[in-house]
């Protein structure tokens, strides 16, 4: 794998453009959570 | 001009992130249509466009390292093509931006070939390697025909080179993100209008995602470029420290439960967390040496800041410009959902408890 990504380093660039896609898509996964935590308390 | 652009880019971004109307209405269709395609458009320019190098470029990483090849922008003459006894082919090239820098470029058959196939005067992106003297290259593959845009070759980094695009507008924008935490926080003590501890309290923790994202993704490319994933380089260091600093903002709204008292103390503490910041973020690992590019021991102040031209060319520019919007709008939107569940978070909690 590290040697792979040595070898093409664009690979590297996109590994890094994709660990920005997870950590946006984490934050949304909190938010949402917060969210749906809010619509329990409302219905209850 | 690249200074226009990227200062463009980013207040657009900021412009258009406040607009339309008042902040906790949800974002029109339209606007998260820009948004997601123009991340979207950032993504895929950043990574494909094909990079193409100066003559000069190849001519001074074959001295420093003769078996490593660099891509160069050039246009061939295989029409004037010589070939010798033992089957290499020897085709007169002027490099595409500067058609007075002329060379041989020395291929086999088959780059010969397709050298050829794409004709004279067209230009192509070879990768090359130098060979017995500045004007001699040996030609390794066809890299591009024609290509449409390229971006600029920078020695020690060439293909890294991209990460700009992606880890450079994290940490810009978190700087901003911080910026408008400490605005609003200064807007709380003044009018004790706890809707604006929320956008300060939105604005601070997406700041610290994108500054989180800005390590990680710095991480990786660490790994690649100098051999580790974390060395405490100045630049790891100081964003270090600006973690730790907010990580106790949260620390600190986390352990009060009266929300009156909880935004006073966060909003005092959130004003003089951001002095900090453009010390860790600009000024600080520029002092320093290190390995971080623009650091005060580097060759030159970093491919953005390098009065050097050929750091960062027009279609680099124009990128970057384009992926500062693209993040600064993404910023927005996150911070938006943010501002909008502690809003009604506040709401619920001031409801009477139904049994």
């Amino acid at each position: 794998m590290i040697n792979f990504m040595t070898n093409n380093a664009t690979y590297v660039v996109l590994a890094t453009a994709l660990i920005l896609w997870a950590g946006i898509a984490v934050y949304l996964q909190r938010v949402d959570a917060r969210l749906r935590e809010l619509e329990q308390r409302i219905e209850r | 001009m690249k200074f226009a652009l990227m200062l463009g880019g980013t207040l657009l971004g900021v412009f258009l992130g406040f607009f339309p109307g008042p902040f906790g209405r949800p974002k029109p269709l339209w606007w998260r249509i820009l948004a997601i395609s123009c991340v979207a458009a950032t993504t895929i320019l950043g990574l494909l466009p094909p990079i193409g190098g100066s003559m000069t470029d190849a001519v001074i990483q074959g001295r420093a390292d003769s078996t490593k090849s660099v891509p160069v922008y050039i246009r061939a003459q295989p029409s004037k093509a010589v070939e010798d006894e033992h089957g290499t082919v020897l085709i007169p090239a002027t490099d595409a931006r500067a058609s007075n820098v002329r060379v041989m470029l020395r291929a086999f058959a088959p780059v010969a070939q397709e050298l050829r196939a794409a004709g004279d005067e067209t230009a192509v992106i070879v990768s090359v390697r130098r060979a017995e003297s500045d004007l001699v290259f040996q030609a390794d593959a066809v890299v591009a025909v024609d290509p449409l845009i390229t971006l600029p070759y920078i020695i020690g980094l060439e293909e890294r080179a991209r990460i700009i695009f992606f880890h450079v507008p994290m940490s810009w924008v978190a700087v901003i993100a911080y910026l408008i935490a400490m605005i609003f926080a200064v807007r709380f003590l003044r009018t004790r209008d706890l809707q604006h501890d929320d956008m300060s309290m939105a604005a601070a923790s997406v700041g610290t995602l994108y500054t989180i994202l800005a390590t990680v993704t710095g991480a990786v490319w660490a790994k690649f470029n100098w051999g580790s994933f974390w060395n405490w380089d100045p630049r790891q260091t100081s964003i270090f420290i600006l973690l730790l600093v907010y990580a106790a903002y949260f620390l600190l709204r986390n352990s009060i439960d009266d929300p009156e008292r909880r935004a006073r103390l966060s909003a005092a503490y959130s004003i003089v967390a951001f002095v900090t910041v453009p010390f860790l973020i600009f000024i600080l690992p520029r002092l320093l040496p290190g390995l971080h590019p623009g650091s005060s021991d580097d060759s030159n102040a970093g491919p953005l800041l390098s009065p050097r031209s050929d750091a960062i060319n027009p279609t680099k520019q124009l990128l970057f410009g384009l992926s500062l919007f693209s993040f600064t709008l993404m910023y927005f939107w996150l911070m938006n959902l943010r501002v909008r569940v502690a809003r009604v978070l506040r709401r619920v909690n001031a409801l009477p408890e139904k049994s």
